[in-house]
């Protein structure tokens, strides 16, 4: 890996990669095995890999991703994950900035392994191997406002029929839901 | 023969027992006295809520009004925001994004027996275990630790005022005793005189745009007959009590709304059509101890909310399948959490 790559990955982590750069790197990772499995490496065995709930990015990482998939309509390729026959899908930029975010999140941190069509996620064993884990920051850009106000409803819905106490956790979730809500974009693929 | 003899002078012996011992609370009273206190008395109290890095100071307001509760819990800093629980809606004030969400009362006539409360399986889910503890706010305190048995659910450490039962303070445990949510008052005003004029709401609503959920989202207890989804494998404990179809506010479409508890914690599960076609990824939300879930399957988006941890809310979610003929036929592309 040239060092220039690997600035731009430091970059790109750190929510500092201009969005036609993040693009130009997502599509080499697609087509570089040995690029994908080097950031999988790079990403894991670094700083992130302490952060608690997985691996975080820096405000605006995700936006910047989506920003840039949305822009050029670039399709995103999931490998499959190690020891598992999960077919190998694309997802194509999906409708809402977040989702599009979670996506290409979820098809970035999917590390394809050496062996014969496996993958892994590469240098990590505290993550369950059914899913792809990438913690998206509190606050930014996502989630959307849109996705913040249904997830209150649903805990004011949900408040209802809670217990007593339940209910006033809920709410009071309810109420401080945006500055404490994080997201996490999972894949799943079959269970063992 | 033997053994009947043995329980019947067993019996005979326990009605001996002084009734001093026989009146001490027990933890599990304590537990239902809390319960009843947080839903009867009048309140008026300020607390701090603590979840991750995050803290907020809030009030809450409680009064009895003709038989019914009526409820406003207020963010003091921060957003702004309001929820009033009045007689007949649930109002959510959102300053922030210039919307009121209405949404119908839930707990008429039969519907409360359907809600959450200590049951007999309380003991093989959780432990209960009762302490003295230090005073708090001036009054003298129980400690409360409810243990989960399993990693399905979280625990709790209530600080229980002794004279009302009322929680002084309430911490959410996971399973590594990390505390993921906590509730401190610092001022709380229990009984009679509670001014009604606190209970309304402070926020300006001028150009506010009120999103109300349809009335043909009105409640009804539905036993799992009426359910159109099911759960195949449910976490150890857990059990339908609810199902309804309603109008989640901010969605236009009404959704199927299931509720699980198990006698203590409780989730929620929406589904509702999905929007876009083919797969999605699924996503998990954390907001202090609620945890949601969200997955797309058999051409529909399934979602379940709970002060649980993240497994168990992905565990009951991916769990449920479609049984009515006509939301079977409408599978278009299978999501990914399909197995």
């Amino acid at each position: 890996m040239t060092d220039q790559i690997r600035e731009q990955i430091s970059a790109l982590l750190d929510g500092e990669l201009a969005s036609g750069e993040i693009s130009l790197l997502v599509r080499r990772m697609e087509r570089d095995a040995e690029l994908r499995r080097a950031f999988g490496n790079y990403v894991l065995a670094g700083e992130s890999l302490r952060a608690p709930g997985g691996l975080t990015a820096s405000p605006g990482f995700a936006a910047r991703v989506s920003a840039a998939l949305e822009a050029d309509g670039a399709a995103v390729t999931t490998p499959p994950v190690a020891g598992r026959h999960a077919p190998r899908r694309w997802l194509r930029p999906l409708a809402g900035a977040a989702v599009a975010a979670g996506a290409a999140l979820a098809a970035i941190l999917f590390v394809p392994g050496g062996g014969e069509g496996g993958g892994q996620l590469a240098g990590s064993t505290a993550v369950p191997p059914a899913m792809i884990v990438a913690s998206l920051p509190p606050g930014g850009a996502s989630p959307t406002p849109a996705q913040n106000q249904r997830m209150a409803g649903y805990l004011v819905a949900h408040g209802q029929y809670a217990s007593a106490i339940g209910r006033r956790n809920a709410w009071s979730n309810a109420l401080a839901a945006d500055p404490g809500i994080t997201r996490v974009a999972l894949e799943i693929v079959e269970r063992p | 023969m033997r053994r009947v003899l043995v329980l019947a002078l067993a019996g005979v012996v326990a009605l001996a027992q002084p009734r001093a011992e026989a009146a001490a609370p027990t933890a599990r009273e304590w537990l239902e006295r809390m319960t009843e206190s947080l839903a009867t008395r009048d309140y008026d109290g300020l607390f701090t809520h603590t979840a991750g890095q995050q803290s907020e100071t809030m009030r809450i307001v409680h009064r009895m009004e003709g038989g019914r509760s009526v409820e406003r819990l207020v963010s003091l800093d921060g957003s702004g925001r309001e929820i009033v629980r009045t007689p007949g809606e649930v109002h959510f004030y959102m300053p922030d994004r210039r919307v009121v969400l209405v949404e119908p009362r839930s707990d008429e006539g039969s519907l409360l027996k359907a809600l959450p409360a200590p049951g007999p399986q309380l003991d093989s889910l959780y432990t209960l275990e009762l302490r003295k503890g230090h005073r708090l706010l001036g009054r003298d305190v129980r400690v409360l630790d409810v243990r989960p048995r399993d990693e399905y659910r979280y625990g709790y450490r209530l600080w229980l005022d002794q004279k009302t039962a009322m929680p002084l303070r309430s911490e959410v445990v996971d399973g590594s005793g990390k505390t993921v949510e906590a509730i401190h008052f610092t001022r709380l005003e229990v009984g009679e005189g509670i001014d009604p004029r606190h209970l309304r709401p402070e926020v300006d609503t001028t150009g506010f745009q009120w999103v109300r959920a349809g009335r043909r989202g009105e409640p009804r207890v539905a036993g799992p007959p009426s359910a159109t989804w099911l759960p195949r494998k449910m976490p150890p404990g857990f059990r339908l009590v609810v199902s309804r179809v309603q109008a989640v506010p901010g969605s236009p479409i009404p959704m199927q709304h299931l509720i699980f508890s198990d006698g203590f914690a409780s989730v929620s599960v929406f589904i509702e059509p999905a929007a876009a076609k083919g797969p999605a990824p699924s996503e998990s939300t954390t907001v202090g101890s609620a945890n949601a879930f969200s997955t797309q399957m058999s051409g529909h988006v399934v979602t379940a909310v709970g002060e649980v941890p993240a497994a168990t809310v992905r565990d009951i979610a991916t769990s449920l399948a479609p049984v009515d003929a006509e939301l079977s036929r409408s599978d278009t592309a299978p999501g990914p959490a399909e197995r």
